[in-house]
């Protein structure tokens, strides 16, 4: 904490008063009003009535509700485990071979490739590879009968078994280039002389990757992980654009699920309760996540 | 077309302007979402032309999407920013919601004064009146419908006459054409089970087999429902049969309406079963072969009812004005306009109508809104019913349930969506 010679600690208390009502205005009201909302029946207009706990009882007996949760775990395999995972080897193989061996430039052009998806809306890249995969004249099926695998097309986006997995394609697609950027920042830092001395030593790209790499971008990683789970949990665009939660329940989400009974039901009351329940999840999960930040980045020093 | 009646159409009479409030202002704010390339919205904007001429007032018009009225629409019209028209949805779970929210004016008084009784009539009334409970059929005019739409044969002439297929008359024709498609290799049903299109194929099954009683019961709540019964059980084996035959092919759980509305209009299937709201588009999009309507071919009860409403907000702050609005849209110069436009009017003068199939497509509907046989839509009694009803339908056409867990799903969606709207205590 830095201070001006001579001023009073508490005269800059005023700046933050803007911050802290925008933050009232836009976060901390509408929040509470939720958690009061969930614990009534309302349509949206008129007076909410107080139902108590009834919202909270059905939840727990919900069906699509926890079948909604589930579909959230893959989501964060797909947004946050296999675009790290990936992320991680292919920054490492742009910055310790690409760069190397050919030029910084070339790296770039690869990071910068892989980021488009990320810069496009994600409804345009949603929409687009909707098109990608229909099942009549889609890009796909197209190839696959083109090079002798016709027997491999599918119904995708409208079968219960590949649904679900193309979303979950369509959203590493959409994913990979957020964790290339974020560590390729983060591998800059690192001392050239320590792979030059691993390679002196005879370590090879795993062994160097293993020892060098990934311990000088823990935090780079651990902001990537947070960040994109609470992003998978998130999840509503391709859903909502691509498949309304179906076939059946297969690809139902809570973000969805909660818009459906905000909009389309109309039952209010309900969906402040699974929006509500939803943002527990993620509450919890970044102060867990924090603590073993924390704990991870304290071992390190 | 469309222009040049737009110069007929200027010696309408909306009735007179003696507005008899205190109401201030001239100008009239109007909200639809109607496409603008579809007939109710080119017949509403001559109405504002129209309007404006007779009365010398302004009309201030704001086209929204359907989501922002479908979704926020109960929110601007609790607001003293409400529109004086606007256009809604009609239904239990759209226009019947707003009433019960007590969103809409009774527009009673206004229906006796201009005799908008006597232009709406019969069956066509029923989507305009609410009970308080907002369920369709009720005693109070909440909105009044301006034109109407159900759901139509499309047939490819050229490949009919191609194939030697007669164009059918009866079911079994139908069925017999079908067959004769697949037989030459091709599959007769543009069809999408994403979205809307086999869903209404599928309810048009169940009304063929159904009577007054079954809509009455189903839309109304005037009796059960019974999932097991007859035109539940035909519509779905049917629609099971067609898929196994493959007179629908067999990718139709991954396509959208837009691919079955391309899939006719580029000539790969022959046939297309779907809403007159497209009648306009086949004009325009379709003119690399002959084609033609019918209704759908020997049903009791036919898919399809009048369009969405026109309701004045109880917050509008300019309701007379609003009443001379809406009487403006029932006058036969504006019905005859959306006539010929591509939509069905509610009132009309046979001799206006320029193109011969679109008098027959109004004669059709004439008939069965008389003989008060219109079915309405599958996805109105409940509230959410629509995207509900497509995922199952889904996994029904992909083979992963059966036709009884497909009712027993639909049963379930319909019973939780008759309660969510809390009109049946």
């Amino acid at each position: 904490m830095s201070r001006l010679p001579g001023a009073h600690p508490n005269s800059f208390n005023i700046y933050l008063l803007p911050g802290l009502i925008g933050l009232l205005i836009i976060i901390i009201i509408p929040l509470l009003a939720n958690v009061y909302i969930s614990f009534t029946s309302w349509r949206g207009v008129g007076m909410p009535r107080w139902t108590g706990l009834t919202n909270w009882a059905r939840i727990l007996h919900d069906q699509d509700f926890w079948a909604s949760f589930g579909h959230s775990l893959l989501m964060i395999l797909a947004v946050t485990i296999i675009p790290t995972i990936l992320g991680l080897l292919t920054s490492s193989l742009l910055s310790d071979v690409i760069q190397k061996k050919f030029s910084g430039r070339m790296a770039s052009l690869f990071r910068g490739i892989f980021y488009i998806p990320q810069i496009l809306p994600i409804a345009v890249a949603t929409i687009i590879m909707g098109w990608i995969f229909r099942p009549e004249k889609g890009a796909v099926n197209e190839v696959l009968k083109a090079i002798g695998l016709g027997s491999m097309q599918r119904n995708w986006l409208g079968s219960s078994t590949w649904a679900m997995p193309v979303l979950m394609i369509i959203l590493i697609w959409i994913q990979f280039g957020y964790p290339i950027v974020i560590f390729m920042s983060g591998l800059e830092r690192v001392d050239p002389e320590l792979y030059e001395a691993a390679s002196l030593d005879g370590a090879n790209w795993w062994r160097k990757f293993c020892t060098i790499t990934l311990p000088e971008i823990i935090p780079e990683l651990l902001v990537v992980l947070l960040t994109s789970t609470i992003g998978a949990l998130k999840t509503f665009g391709p859903v909502y654009l691509l498949t309304k939660g179906g076939p059946g329940r297969q690809t139902i989400v809570p973000s969805y699920y909660s818009y459906t009974q905000f909009f389309q039901v109309q039952q209010v009351g309900y969906g402040a309760t699974i929006s509500t329940a939803l943002t527990l999840v993620i509450v919890v999960f970044a102060i867990v996540f924090s603590f073993i930040q924390n704990h991870v980045e304290k071992n390190q020093d | 077309m469309a222009t040049s009646l737009a110069m007929l159409a200027g010696v309408g009479a909306c009735g007179s302007s003696n507005s008899s409030s205190q109401e201030d202002g001239n100008t009239l704010t109007v909200w639809w979402y109607a496409d603008e390339g579809s007939a109710e919205s080119k017949g509403w904007n001559q109405t504002i032309k129209v309007f404006e001429k007779k009365t010398g007032k302004k009309v201030k018009f704001e086209r929204k999407s359907f989501e922002q009225i479908a979704k926020n629409g109960s929110q601007f019209l609790n607001s003293d920013k409400a529109p004086d028209v606007m256009e809604s949805n009609r239904g239990n779970s759209s226009a019947g919601l707003l009433v019960t929210q007590n969103l809409l004016s009774d527009l009673g008084p206004y229906v006796k004064k201009y005799g908008w009784d006597k232009i709406v009539k019969g069956q066509n009334q029923i989507l305009g009146k609410y009970t308080s409970k907002g369920v369709i059929g009720g005693n109070t005019w909440y909105g009044i419908p301006t034109y109407a739409e159900m759901q139509r044969v499309y047939y490819n002439d050229d490949l009919f006459a191609k194939y030697n297929i007669p164009i059918p008359n009866t079911f079994d024709e139908f069925v017999s054409a079908l067959a004769k498609f697949k037989e030459n290799g091709i599959t007769p049903l543009s069809e999408a089970a994403m979205e809307y299109p086999l869903q209404q194929l599928w309810w048009q099954l169940v009304l063929s087999k159904a009577d007054k009683k079954f809509v009455e019961d189903y839309q109304l709540y005037k009796g059960k429902v019974d999932w097991n019964s007859e035109p539940f059980t035909f519509a779905t084996n049917t629609i099971e049969a067609w898929l196994k035959a493959g007179y629908i092919s067999k990718d139709v759980s991954g396509l959208k309406s837009e691919d079955a509305f391309t899939g006719f209009t580029n000539g790969t299937h022959p046939i297309f079963v779907t809403g007159t709201w497209n009648h306009g588009r086949f004009m325009d999009e379709a003119k690399n072969f002959k084609w033609e309507s019918k209704e759908w071919p020997g049903a009791n009860v036919y898919e399809g009812g009048t369009g969405n409403i026109l309701t004045i907000p109880r917050n509008a702050k300019h309701k007379d004005m609003a009443a001379q609005f809406i009487n403006c849209a029932l006058q036969p110069d504006i019905q005859n306009f959306i006539g010929n436009a591509g939509g069905i009017p509610l009132t009309y003068d046979p001799s206006a109508i320029k193109d011969p199939s679109l008098k027959v497509m109004i004669d059709d509907f004439k008939k069965v809104a008389s003989k008060g046989v219109l079915g309405y839509y599958p996805d109105w009694a409940g509230a959410n019913m629509y995207d509900s009803m497509s995922s199952s339908l889904q996994q029904f056409v992909n083979g992963e349930i059966t036709g009884k867990q497909m009712l027993d799903a639909y049963k379930g969606y319909y019973d939780q969506g008759v309660k969510d709207l809390g009109i049946l205590d």
